[in-house]
């Protein structure tokens, strides 16, 4: 590999790299989580990384909606943000 | 489980709360126990206050859970978490005064783009989808643009961002790029945003197409990725959005538990 130059030499290295990055997707995604000794075709992890983004959303505008209508009957103003922020700070 | 809780009462009426922790407990929590049971115990309880009181309570536990969750893992998503909780809950805050008479639709909106900001901000401009996502927020002709201001607070206190354009010609993608490129080697290790060697290789070739490009639209930023900065932009947004869930899942958990209460 260190013999080769131009072209060649950059996208074997860019092969390298993008097979390990695919597998690296591969482990952070549930659906494929339990085939960590096989790698998974590069397609099939893009459609579920693709599918994973989706229900993520999904979940955020979910609990947004919940969140929207649980915050409106406490006291969110002072009190406990204050209290959150002194925790944290 | 490290914490205990115990609950004296007199005639019904909580007078004095205890907590018991671990002394394998970290240091820093260990602190925001005896800080937070210090400021529990100036309180004078009655029956009016506990409520009140119980949701302090709640919300002690929830970033108590959030912190011990990290702790055990023992990994980065810890400050991630905390840098997302802050921002969100600052964000809110600037939200406050209008909150009053707004409607649950309103309310939705505040809640879930001050969350998103939160979490694009605290990835601190050194992803692409970060700056794209807070550049999509502000941009000119987006009906939300003035509620993403008010959440982002004056312009002193932001981040800096490179400004990113959509739909601007290749040429000047270039030189924000290199900007971009400039300025995060002053900084610290950065994800570039330039599109990498065009030229496709056997492998990169098993990424293009219809997939790739539904990839791209679901990445804020997408369509300026190309080959490994979209699948490292994808592993950061992947982990932020977790983070995120994680947070306001928690949130939600405690906040029901005061309603029932």
């Amino acid at each position: 590999m260190s013999g080769r130059r131009s072209g060649s030499a950059v996208s074997s290295i860019s092969d390298d790299q993008i097979t390990h990055l695919v597998f690296k997707l591969q482990q952070l995604i549930p659906e494929l989580c339990a085939r960590r000794s096989h790698k998974a075709s590069s397609s099939k992890v893009l459609q579920e990384t693709c599918d994973y983004i989706r229900n993520l959303h999904k979940e955020i505008e979910d609990l947004s909606d919940r969140l929207s209508q649980l915050l409106a009957s406490i006291d969110t103003d002072n009190d406990q943000a204050a209290i959150v922020r002194s925790l944290l700070m | 489980s490290h914490h205990c809780f115990s609950l004296e009462q007199i005639n019904g009426v909580p007078t004095h709360f205890s907590l018991i922790s671990s002394p394998s407990l970290s240091e820093p929590l260990s602190w925001i126990l005896i800080h937070f049971l210090g400021s529990v115990e100036l309180l004078s309880l009655s029956a009016t206050s506990f409520p009140l009181l119980l949701s302090r309570l709640i919300f002690l536990l929830f970033s108590l859970s959030i912190q011990e969750e990290v702790l055990a893992r023992m990994r980065s998503p810890f400050s991630l978490k905390q840098e997302f909780l802050k921002k969100w809950i600052l964000g809110l805050q600037r939200c406050r005064s209008s909150k009053k008479n707004m409607s649950i639709f309103e309310r939705k909106k505040v809640i879930k783009l001050s969350a998103d900001v939160a979490m694009a901000s605290a990835r601190k401009g050194t992803t692409c989808w970060s700056r794209a996502l807070i550049a999509y927020a502000v941009k000119e002709g987006n009906a939300d643009k003035h509620l993403a201001e008010k959440i982002l607070g004056p312009a002193s206190e932001r981040q800096p961002t490179e400004k990113v354009t959509v739909g601007a010609m290749a040429y000047n993608k270039r030189i924000r790029s290199k900007k971009i490129l400039k300025r995060s080697s002053v900084i610290r290790r950065t994800i570039k945003c330039a599109p990498q060697a065009a030229r496709p290789s056997s492998t990169v070739k098993r990424l293009v197409g219809k997939r790739r490009q539904i990839l791209r639209s679901l990445i804020p930023g997408g369509e300026f990725m190309n080959g490994v900065s979209l699948i490292e932009e994808t592993l950061d947004y992947i982990i932020s959005l977790r983070a995120q869930v994680d947070v306001m899942r928690s949130l939600a958990s405690a906040s029901k538990l005061v309603n029932l209460n």
